[in-house]
């Protein structure tokens, strides 16, 4: 059984993540459930872990002077949720996640780190272009989490280095949508989900993006099919919808319920589509239900 | 207090030591020097087994499987037929049968000798959905058909004249999947030795079940084993004679070993490797004249049983004789087919068969109503049996039947006939209802015949022991037979004591199950109590009372034909929807059911098990679904299965029908499986009518509906 | 190399040396013998094993003993004897809450949590509070009644 271990500090961490490649454990929500035994044995992941929860240097959450809002790793899903600098897109995942002992446990960098297609933090978090920060013992980089999530349980993390925080540059969004539909109404896994944000500048539609999870192996977006509306002039909407929708099926690639998951996500884009073609009050939009 | 009435609600007994967490379930024993067990299952559904390699056992570690069996003693479970076996021996038949059990100190080591075990085996083709079997896809499990049990029954004209005649047959076939107990307790059991003898603390709603099936596994009589009772966390039916499955094995290892021995199934354990309640396919054939009224029924009902029959029989018998639902049509044939799969042996399950025809008939009708153009509800209504009436067994229905009452008042409560027409069909807003019933106690005379139960109370001075084999497992008997007792006896319920059953101190009452509890061991218990009363100042004695047969309930078992059970709750639910059409998502806005089980003896137990069943099966029909690929259950977990929660279904409008019945313990019938029996149905009425779509299959989650609407 | 691990629980102090990756609930139930703590899923998922660690309410069997360094952690054997504790056992039992009580020590721990944060919850905060707690005996009414009647109960206790 390897050993596993409990650093003190971040640099201790780091060094241990260096020579032992030590796996990071933050929460506990994804390795303590994946590796899990019977009762009275601990999980046995087969690697080491090292259990990162009590470094302070990778707690909270902050605005930057750029007005970008940092998230560091250890931040859980129940402080994301309550935060109100957190854009609101991350808000509504953050909420959405588990239940509430779940949330009070499981953290954003757990959450990308796992990389899950059906993770919830990632789909608006890649919406919004946010990056990650990548520490090593030896420095520090930053890369898109796009860029970061290669596939299902895929990262381009290295062996060296731990997931410190998430960047998330500011927008303002004229139009926003989120929806996660999970197995049932709490406590639930995503079955599909879909954010959604457009920003409308005098008739014209300046920014639009849209991510897909749960809807092939990571987050799913689609610059081509985003270009397709960015820069056209709210009145012409309705007529580059079809084209748009097609392209978005394309770029998707469920795996499990090929057809629900197609289906709902072009009715859910078409809906937040006709809204914004239809001038809808600014503001998020669909909200009716709780 | 001494209780005056019995209408008073009461304290449950057992609340307090719940939920202050020190109630004891089988997890939480330990004995010293106890050792644990891990289970070696079989991974194939169907094959002959070439060899098992057991790692080197440390000192102290023991494999126990079919050879460990002494002379003298059967490789049987003995269940109601002796088909089960302990251990898989030569061949496996389905993914988890039980081929050892690995024994020893520490779990962390179990945990590696239990991952280096390996069995070769000659893989055969497996046979897993109904149509498998009937197929005879990979040549016959059982006999040369599949054929498990099969039954029949007919009311009225022969169905041929009656096809021949009708202006349309109305041809449907409609399917339920399984379902998966997940009482929160997973089972569990421990063995050990106290005095010489075999004792079985465990997880179980039949004692009594437990030892008369493990004994002959080493040639004992009954007697020989004690079994206790532990505070069992949930069972509906998934342990009633599941427990066998664990308590077999361990008294094969506490006969080689001797020493105490746990084992506690992990969740994911009893995901894949337990019972399930019978996947079903009915087939009705229904000849209708031209303005949609119902000249007879021809129905076909198939259940998917697994490998082996356990209950299997017992379940189609009443799965057949519920697929009439509450209704008097004019001729049925009913025949009842359970077929054998190389699935894990499908076994009792709240309803026990009758929550899958009662879905089926009661689809099948709204589907007629619509295509006639009539409000299902008053359709179904139409054909409301009535006292007297002849039932699909050729008996008759003694009691005043309170349908159309309890119909007007779900009717009222939820406005249902305003918002049935006003509710476009497609409209994404739906409301729908259901009608249902559950025979009380076992069928036909079981009662008389086979069960024989027995009651006994003890005074002691002022104190009063209730002795008998029936479990508390959460549906409240504890307090309501308490209640009965001291009511009957008029003093105070503290003054009457009742504990979780060893079968070495109280006399068989049967088994926790089929709605009988109350209804059957209620009233022997009462009796006793009416006796001890008038004996009250004799000092300390005791009186115990045997099942007395009411009269005027004929039954011929070989022939199914009689009254099938003594007595029926009855239920009606409605049930109203909204879809989101973007996700098709749907959410439950209004529940209101009505139940007429005799008289109730405790208002505030019986609310919390309509709540409790009512959500069950709406489970049932929207989200729980367990889907078997090649033999082996894709569902492992609570994540993956996943039943409600407090966010997914609304607060309950919730009546009773009071109609006392006057062969139970202060006019009260069974209870706990009718609230299982009809909101499915209702929801499943109000889906289709929110949408526009048809189903014949549940569970419905958002992907089938969308299939649903392509088709519609 | 190995690190101890010092929290405490119901109030006392716990040193543990071992693997880091043992569960806490295993801690718990089988080397504190507080078996008021409940398995039911082993994966975070149905509630059974709720505890108030740091003042936050979290399922023990899928928290690792290392995460609980300085941890402050209240188990149903911690609060059932405190005025609080008492105030919702009362009213569980009292409301009809408990059926085969499985969950139930676990629905104490977050109606405690909820209570705590929000002393007058409407049905709905009582719905969403207890929605990671899986009950499959009572379809939640009567739960739901339980801890609107300790809230009630409780006044300013919740304070």
């Amino acid at each position: 059984m390897a050993v596993n271990y409990v650093p003190e500090t971040l640099e201790e961490a780091l060094l241990l993540r260096k020579a032992e490649k030590a796996v990071p454990l933050a929460g506990g929500t994804d390795i303590m459930v994946q590796h899990r035994r019977a009762q009275g044995t601990a999980p046995n992941p087969g690697f080491p872990v090292m259990v990162i929860s009590g470094l302070k240097e990778l707690k909270g959450i902050r605005k930057l002077e750029d007005g970008s809002v940092e998230i560091m790793a250890l931040a859980t899903a129940a402080e994301i949720a309550s935060s109100d600098i957190v854009p609101w897109h991350v808000r509504k995942a953050a909420s959405g996640m588990g239940a509430i002992a779940l949330r009070n446990t499981a953290t954003i960098g757990g959450n990308i780190g796992n990389a899950s297609p059906k993770g919830d933090l990632p789909q608006p978090l890649i919406l919004l272009d946010a990056e990650v920060v990548l520490a090593s013992f030896d420095g520090e980089r930053r890369m898109l989490l796009d860029d970061f999530i290669l596939g299902s349980k895929k990262t381009a993390l290295a062996d060296d280095e731990i997931i410190k925080s998430v960047i998330i540059p500011p927008h303002d969004f004229t139009y926003m949508f989120y929806r996660k539909i999970g197995m049932r109404k709490a406590n639930a896994i995503s079955k599909l989900s879909l954010s959604a944000a457009c920003s409308v500048k005098d008739g014209i539609i300046s920014d639009f993006r849209a991510s897909s999870g749960a809807a092939g192996p990571k987050v799913i977006r689609s610059r081509e099919a985003e270009s397709m509306i960015i820069r056209r002039p709210v009145d012409e909407l309705a007529d580059i919808v079809p084209d748009f929708l097609d392209a978005w099926d394309h770029a998707i690639s469920p795996h499990a319920m090929p057809k629900y998951r197609r289906h709902t996500t072009a009715r859910m884009l078409t809906y937040f589509l006709e809204a914004i073609v239809n001038g809808a009050e600014p503001g998020v939009i669909g909200e009716e239900e709780k | 207090m001494p209780i005056n009435c019995i209408d008073d609600r009461v304290v449950r007994v057992d609340a307090e030591a719940k939920a202050r967490g020190e109630a004891m379930y089988a997890s939480d024993y330990s004995f010293p020097d106890m050792l644990y067990a891990r289970m070696i299952r079989s991974d194939i559904p169907r094959g002959t087994i070439d060899s098992i390699s057991v790692p080197q056992l440390p000192e102290g570690y023991y494999f126990i499987s079919a050879k460990d069996i002494p002379e003298g003693g059967k490789n049987e479970l003995w269940m109601i037929a002796k088909d089960w076996r302990c251990f898989a021996d030569g061949d496996v038949r389905y993914v988890g049968e039980t081929i050892g059990l690995l024994v020893g100190p520490d779990r962390n080591m179990l945990d590696y000798l239990a991952s280096n075990v390996r069995i070769s085996y000659t893989e055969q083709e497996p046979a897993v959905t109904i149509d498998d079997a009937l197929a005879l896809k990979g040549g016959p499990i059982v006999g040369e058909d599949n054929v498990l049990c099969s039954l029949f029954c007919e009311k009225g004209e022969k169905m041929q004249g009656i096809m021949d005649r009708a202006d349309s047959v109305f041809t449907e076939t409609i399917e339920t999947g399984f379902q998966e107990h997940v009482h929160l307790e997973t089972n569990g059991a421990v063995i050990t030795m106290e005095d010489g003898k075999y004792v079985i603390y465990i997880s179980a709603q039949c004692p009594f079940y437990v030892r008369k099936s493990v004994a002959g596994l080493l040639g004992l009589q009954p007697e020989d084993i004690i079994i206790r009772q532990t505070t069992t966390g949930g069972a509906f039916g998934g342990k009633e004679h599941f427990p066998d499955v664990l308590a077999g094995p361990l008294l094969v290892a506490e006969s080689v070993i001797q020493k105490p021995i746990k084992l506690i199934f992990t969740r994911e354990e009893d995901m894949l490797y337990s019972v399930k309640r019978h996947p079903s396919k009915t087939i009705f054939r229904t000849a209708l004249d031209k303005e949609g009224n119902i000249l007879g029924i021809d129905g076909t009902i198939y259940y998917n049983c697994g490998a082996y029959l356990s209950a299997s029989y017992v379940v189609l018998q009443r799965g057949v004789f519920h697929a009439n639902g509450v209704y008097d049509f004019p001729a049925t044939y009913l025949k009842g087919v359970g077929v054998a799969t190389n699935t894990f042996p499908s076994d009792a399950f709240r309803g026990f068969g009758a929550p899958q025809t009662l879905f089926a008939i009661e689809t099948h009708l709204d589907h007629i109503a619509r295509k006639f153009g009539f409000d299902p509800a008053e359709y179904k209504a139409r054909y409301f049996i009535k006292k007297g009436g002849e039932t699909v067994t050729n008996g008759h229905i003694v009691e005043e039947v309170k349908l159309p009452e309890m119909m007007k008042k779900i009717a009222d409560a939820s406005d249902y006939f305003r918002k049935s027409k006003e509710y476009a069909i497609g409209s994404g807003k739906g409301i729908g209802m259901s009608f249902y019933n559950h025979g009380g106690a076992f069928t036909g005379n079981g009662e008389q015949a086979i069960i024989k139960a027995h009651a006994r109370l003890v005074k002691s001075g002022n104190r009063v022991r209730i002795e008998v084999g029936s479990t508390e497992m959460g549906q409240g008997f504890q307090t309501a037979l308490r209640k009965i007792v001291a009511n009957a006896l008029k003093i105070d319920m503290e003054q009457v004591d009742y504990d979780n059953p060893d079968t070495s101190l109280v006399p068989d009452s049967g088994p926790t199950a089929a709605s009988r509890s109350t209804m059957i061991v209620g009233k022997i218990a009462e009796d006793c109590a009416l006796e001890m009363k008038e004996r009250w100042n004799e000092g300390d004695f005791s009186v115990e009372k045997e099942y007395q047969h009411p009269d005027g309930h004929p039954w011929d078992q070989s022939t199914f034909r009689g009254d099938a059970y003594l007595g029926y709750g009855w239920g009606a639910a409605c049930v109203e929807v909204e879809v989101d059409k973007l996700t098709n998502e749907v959410r439950t806005t209004g529940i209101w059911t009505c139940h007429e089980i005799g008289h109730a003896i405790d208002e505030l137990i019986v609310h919390g098990q309509v709540n409790g069943g009512v959500i069950q099966s709406l489970g049932y029909a929207s989200m729980e679904k367990m889907e078997n690929r090649n033999g082996h259950f894709r569902q492992s977990s609570m994540s993956d299965y996943v039943i409600p929660t407090s966010m997914d279904f609304p607060r309950q409008e919730w009546f009773l029908e009071d109609n006392p019945y006057q062969w139970g313990p202060q006019g009260a019938k069974g209870m706990g499986e009718l609230v299982f029996n009809g909101a499915d149905a209702a929801y499943v009425d109000a889906v289709e009518r929110a949408l526009g779509i048809t189903v014949t299959k549940i569970p419905i989650p958002p992907e089938d509906i969308e299939e649903a609407l392509e088709n519609a | 190399m190995l690190r101890k691990i010092v929290f405490s629980v119901n109030g006392s102090r716990v040193v543990f040396a071992g693997n880091p990756l043992t569960r806490l609930i295993d801690v718990l139930r089988d080397e504190l013998k507080l078996t008021g703590v409940k398995e039911g899923c082993g994966e975070g998922e149905c509630g059974a094993c709720s505890i108030i660690k740091d003042g936050k309410l979290v399922t023990s069997c899928i928290i690792p003993v290392g995460a609980c360094e300085g941890s402050e952690i209240y188990t149903i054997e911690g609060i059932r004897d405190t005025e609080k504790g008492k105030c919702l056992v009362d009213a569980f039992r009292d409301g009809g809450a408990v059926q085969c009580g499985f969950c139930i020590p676990g629905m104490v721990m977050a109606a405690y949590a909820l209570l705590s944060a929000n002393p007058n919850p409407d049905e709905n905060a009582i719905r969403m509070a207890i929605s990671g707690n899986i009950c499959r005996c009572t379809g939640y009414d009567l739960i739901v009644d339980s801890i609107r009647l300790a809230a009630e109960r409780g006044g300013d206790l919740w304070q």
